[in-house]
């Protein structure tokens, strides 16, 4: 703390205190504790569910705890390596990530277009009372229709979209359904977020003389940050489900949720296949989740602790 | 209502200006019943007086921050609009409203990126300013390792950023203790020394406005109107001056304005006589 170049100064230029070096090593540590905690509930759960199926082979439980309903976890991992369908050079291993992946891919494209479309939406309805009372309705309303009724919809409506040579496909019907789950919760926190400033901030901006785009910038945006973190992370798990469903329901192939599907229908023989895709499906979700973390810590790497979200 | 133009440019000139919320409807307030004022270049003036008395009122119509009524405002010579598109005034809160995500130094720049100023100018202006309030040592700190009496230095040196005329608080020091606040009261008359600007300051501190002033303007609420002008003539402050005669005598002065204006009923009855 004691900086020998400030030694002396009038008690009315306190100096500065050293801030502390290691803030960066702390947040390392701290990340891998929770790292460490989460690895300790996976294995907790792997063990719930050996036990069950152990206390099922002892005593009759109210449910199925055969091999076929509940095999083991070993035997799911076995799964990974067997090759995908008889006699195919590619594993199942193999298949799921490629699948995770593409469906990965079509997620954070739903996601970034529901983000864009949400936050304009929130600016449009922050800076226009009557676009609010007119649009927040509809927005309200649209997540009200169930997907599996919109799937179809869109896609029908879709197919006969056909720019130069941009052709609308199922990948494009599915990303769209990913968007608009994912603009939802953002619109809505985005727009709190943006209301966020206190009043004697945006006095301070009006006797500057600030324009509505200046003030947009420079306070509402980086004072919504705190609660579009939030917004982010729950768009981006409905960025997630809507991809996976809308595979499902539009039948679209290559993705993880057409391989559930398919794992499942060969689940008489191969009862082990259908979680391997889950895994599949559980691992899509922290990719995403982690994606929304990392930009989380740069986006709030200015604000103290307690605002961080 | 006799709303001449000002011959001088005084630094702010009022007259005949009332505020009245929700007007003609049931929930009508009289904010400001005819108040005027003129404050000279480079006077210090503190408007005092209980809550909702309108005194933040006034220095917010000044401020164009909220438009009055009726009446005539000037602020340099300008309305009190114009006032405020070219900055001839810097303001200052109670809440010292930094922003969390930038540092205290691009705080203080913030007027002059409003203003298009370039990055090398503004920062160079926002270090000569921080050096004014002693804080040059924390110009890449952020705004939340600062105590409340750094932060509100911060709030002044922003508002000094442009180098407007005028300095219009509100109630700037309300929220510090008092052995703080004796401090920044001192501060401040240092900086309006060192700059010569002209000062509108809100406060409900009776020793303050004395202390701080040269003129301390007594407003009473319900309606809220001016109804004494205290002049203070302390000369140069030391330390001594909270001590001397001549500055509790003005705290009785003041005090006893405040008084035979909230004592006894009928104070609608009275308006007429001030």
């Amino acid at each position: 703390m004691s900086d020998s170049s400030h030694v002396g100064v009038t008690t009315q230029a306190p100096t500065a205190p050293k801030r502390p070096a290691s803030t960066v090593g702390r947040r390392a540590r701290r990340g891998l504790v929770s790292f460490l905690w989460a690895l300790g509930g996976v294995a907790l759960t792997i063990l719930m569910w050996e036990l069950v199926k152990w206390l099922g082979s002892v005593m009759t439980l109210p449910f199925d705890t055969s091999d076929s309903a509940m095999p083991h976890v070993w035997t799911m991992l076995a799964g990974f390596t067997q090759p995908e369908v008889r006699g195919s050079d590619t594993t199942v291993f193999q298949a799921v990530v490629s699948a995770t992946l593409y469906s990965l891919l079509v997620a954070m494209g739903g996601f970034i277009i529901g983000v864009s479309v949400g936050l304009l939406l929130a600016i449009v309805m922050q800076r226009f009372a009557f676009m609010e009372r007119g649009l927040l309705p509809f927005v309200i309303a649209s997540q009200t229709v169930p997907l599996i009724a919109l799937a179809p919809l869109i896609t029908g409506l879709g197919n006969k979209i056909s720019i130069g040579s941009f052709q609308w496909g199922t990948t494009q019907s599915v990303m769209f359904i990913a968007a608009y789950l994912a603009f939802f919760p953002l619109s809505v926190g985005a727009l709190r977020g943006l209301k966020a400033p206190t009043s004697t901030a945006l006095e301070l901006m009006r006797s500057y003389a600030a324009t509505p785009r200046q003030t947009l910038w420079k306070l509402r945006f980086p004072a919504s940050i705190p609660y579009l973190i939030p917004a982010m992370k729950v768009s981006a798990a409905a960025a997630v489900v809507g991809t996976v469903v809308a595979e499902i329901s539009t039948g679209v192939r290559g993705g993880i949720g057409r391989l559930i599907v398919e794992y499942a229908r060969e689940a008489t023989s191969q009862p082990a296949k259908v979680y391997v895709a889950v895994f599949g499906a559980i691992v899509l979700g922290l990719l995403a989740a982690g994606l929304v973390t990392l930009l989380d810590v740069y986006l709030t790497r200015n604000l103290p602790k307690e605002r961080q979200a | 209502m006799t709303a001449s133009a000002p011959t001088t440019h005084a630094a702010v000139h009022a007259a005949g200006v009332w505020k009245i919320f929700n007007e003609g409807l049931a929930n009508e307030v009289t904010a400001l019943q005819d108040v005027s004022v003129e404050v000279a270049d480079g006077e210090f003036i503190s408007l005092i007086g209980p809550s909702g008395c309108g005194k933040s009122t006034l220095l917010r119509c000044i401020a164009d921050l909220t438009h009055a009524t009726r009446g005539d405002i000037k602020v340099a010579g300008l309305s009190a609009a114009d006032a405020r598109e070219q900055q001839k005034y810097g303001m200052a809160f109670q809440q010292a409203a930094l922003f969390d995500w930038r540092t205290v130094r691009r705080n203080v720049e913030l007027p002059l990126e409003l203003q298009g100023w370039d990055k090398a100018k503004r920062g160079e202006r926002a270090m000569e300013l921080l050096e004014m309030v002693q804080l040059a040592d924390f110009a890449d700190h952020r705004p939340w390792e600062l105590s409340g009496g750094m932060q509100q230095r911060v709030a002044i040196a922003r508002s000094l950023a442009v180098d407007p005329p005028l300095l219009l608080m509100d109630e700037p020091f309300g929220a510090l203790d008092e052995m703080t606040r004796e401090r920044m009261q001192n501060e401040l008359l240092r900086i309006r020394k060192e700059t010569g600007k002209s000062i509108i300051f809100v406060t409900h501190s009776i020793p303050e406005a004395v202390y701080l002033s040269d003129r301390v303007v007594v407003m009473s609420p319900r309606p809220g109107r001016i109804t004494d002008v205290v002049p203070i003539n302390l000369g140069e402050r030391n330390e001594d001056t909270r001590e001397a005669e001549v500055f509790f005598a003005g705290v009785t002065a003041v005090r006893e304005a405040l008084r035979g204006h909230t004592s006894g009923g009928g104070v609608r009855a009275r308006v007429g006589e001030v």
